[in-house]
């Protein structure tokens, strides 16, 4: 809990001077946020998006359900592309580092491809393209699979760079008492890479999640997708879209604050050391 | 495959010939060694001369351009299961302890008596725990290595590469991470295990104790062995000029 955040082990404690020098920063800065504020809402108002109209339905227990019902849905497609991007990105980080070329080169190509094609593209390849091969997947495919594919590239890269920061005498060590190369990566160096790992994990995690607001365009009834028949069906585009950044906001908030939590814990096992 | 051989008349480590490049480094030159049961060799020489490179090939950690290296008559595979065999048989002690860093002492410690001679967990937790209580860091089974002083975690190494039961123990510069007041607790495990007539190979640039210790000094030089020899006749009239002007160089006045 009390481990010294980046900004404590980069900068030395702030002295009597510098911290007068920060309180006058903040409150004027505090105050350009506040007349900020001020402004879009003075704009809102000008417009008429503040009326009761606007916001009204979201006292009503069904827009609730419904958006929920949306972000369950997104859940869903963001979890199972995240666990299948998981999957792949070890598969093909462990490609990478065969002995074998062929092997290692077929997985630098798919990391490359994967890093390099937009998400975008990938799903108008599973919406059009793939049909056409006679493939017929359903909407939640439609916007996983994509995602998953769009995420694994990276997430293979996290996973070597974490297999990369495990000191060498580790496996050396292993090897040395007569530990197969399969057992050395599997009890000795991967339980350590993961915890280097974990917080970029996290981080493409929000990624997927973001991706999966793509739906869309496969009609994959997601938060973004009833946040859209919302808005339609009560003519109030500003106020929706605001509520659901909002949800968007909040969730990915949780995530990035679990995984400092984390990378602090995998900082301290690792300063240990 | 040993079983053909006398207990006894095949020496436990033997390179022939062995050579090694580094690109363009020549760093083994026709290395030619064999270390009988039971004795206690001991490798000197300056920064860079090849001594780790020497240790490291005789557990494949390093691979050779040519020569032999044979593990109790039996040639060093080049990989799978014979060779991971044949690791087991020589236990290592590095520089760095290098102590799987996320699993507690004991863990280490059955690690591979476990998954590698199959023993069970019990028989594999008893063995290591008597090898711990011996080296001294029995009440540290439980702690993580991070939690251990350096010299608690380099007796720890030892043991742990002990409960393979190997036939030889290599030492690369068991004592050069440590500071200057644990030193001696190392050494003196080292000691008491060359007391009970475990083969050994030791690099270290600790003189007084190699001296104390060791059968047999190899100094190295540039690759090469340049001088073997008793310790008796190495550390007071060395016969190479260049074994001479290093002892010259490290002799402080402390120091014999
Ligand atoms: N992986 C490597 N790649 C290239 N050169 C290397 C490598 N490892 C060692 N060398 C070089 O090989 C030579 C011998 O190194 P080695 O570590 O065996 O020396 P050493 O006798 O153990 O020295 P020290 O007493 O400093 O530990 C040195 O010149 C070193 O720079
Ligand atoms: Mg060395």
């Amino acid at each position: 809990m009390n481990a010294p955040s980046i900004r404590d082990r980069l900068y030395e404690p702030p002295g009597p001077k510098t911290r007068r020098r920060i309180a006058v920063f903040t409150v004027i800065a505090l105050l350009g946020l506040g007349f900020l504020l001020y402004l879009v809402v003075r704009q809102f108002e000008r417009q008429g998006q503040l009326q009761p109209r606007y916001w009204d339905f979201f006292l009503k227990w069904s827009t609730w359900r419904y958006l929920g019902a949306g972000l369950l849905s997104t859940l869903k497609a963001a979890l199972t592309a995240a666990v299948i991007a998981i999957g792949a990105g070890f598969l093909l980080m462990r490609g990478k580092l065969n002995k074998n070329p062929v092997v290692r080169w077929v997985s630098v190509a798919l990391i490359e491809f994967t890093r390099g094609v937009p998400t975008l593209l990938l799903i108008y390849f599973f919406f059009l393209v793939v049909p056409r091969m006679g493939v017929s997947l359903g909407a939640f495919w439609r916007i996983t699979l994509p995602c998953a594919i769009s995420a694994s590239g990276i997430i293979a890269e996290a996973f070597r760079a974490g297999v990369n920061a495990v000191p060498r005498g580790q496996t050396e060590a292993a090897l040395s008492l007569g530990l197969s190369n399969l057992r050395t990566f599997y009890q000795v160096v991967f339980p350590q890479a993961i915890r280097f790992v974990i917080p970029s994990l996290i981080s493409e995690l929000v990624i997927v999640l973001k991706d999966t607001t793509f739906a869309y365009v496969v009609s994959y009834a997601d938060l973004m997708q009833n946040a859209k028949v919302l808005i339609t069906s009560h003519d109030s585009l500003v106020s929706v879209y605001l509520v659901v950044a909002v949800i968007y906001i909040l969730i990915n908030y949780g995530l990035n604050k679990l995984s400092d939590r984390m990378a602090r814990g995998g900082a301290r096992t690792a300063a240990e050391r | 495959m040993t079983q053909r051989y006398p207990a006894g008349d095949v020496p436990v480590i033997e390179l022939k010939n062995v050579n090694k490049h580094y690109g363009d480094l020549h760093v083994l030159k026709d290395i030619s060694l064999s270390v009988r049961k039971g004795e206690v060799v001991v490798i000197i020489g300056p920064s860079g001369s090849g001594k780790s490179t020497l240790c490291r090939t005789i557990n494949r950690l390093e691979t050779i351009d040519s020569g032999q290296i044979l593990i109790e008559g039996v040639p060093l595979p080049e990989e799978g299961r014979r060779l991971a065999e044949l690791r087991s048989r020589i236990g290592m002690v590095f520089q760095s302890f290098n102590l799987f860093a996320h699993m507690s002492v004991l863990d280490n410690m059955i690690l591979a008596p476990v998954s590698v001679l199959k023993k069970s967990r019990r028989e594999a937790r008893e063995e290591a725990m008597r090898l711990l209580e011996r080296v001294g860091v029995a009440d540290q089974a439980k702690k993580l290595p991070a939690q251990l002083s350096g010299g608690q975690q380099q007796r720890a190494a030892i043991a742990r590469a002990l409960a393979m039961r190997p036939r030889a123990m290599l030492f690369d510069e068991p004592t050069s991470a440590l500071d200057p007041e644990m030193i001696g607790e190392v050494l003196n495990v080292i000691t008491e295990l060359a007391q009970e007539g475990m083969t050994m190979v030791i690099v270290t640039h600790e003189m007084n104790f190699a001296r104390r210790v060791s059968d047999r000094v190899i100094f190295m030089d540039g690759g090469m062995i340049v001088e073997e020899n008793t310790p008796e006749a190495f550390f007071s009239h060395p016969s190479s000029q260049r074994a001479v002007d290093f002892l010259q160089s490290i002799r402080t006045p402390e120091a014999l």
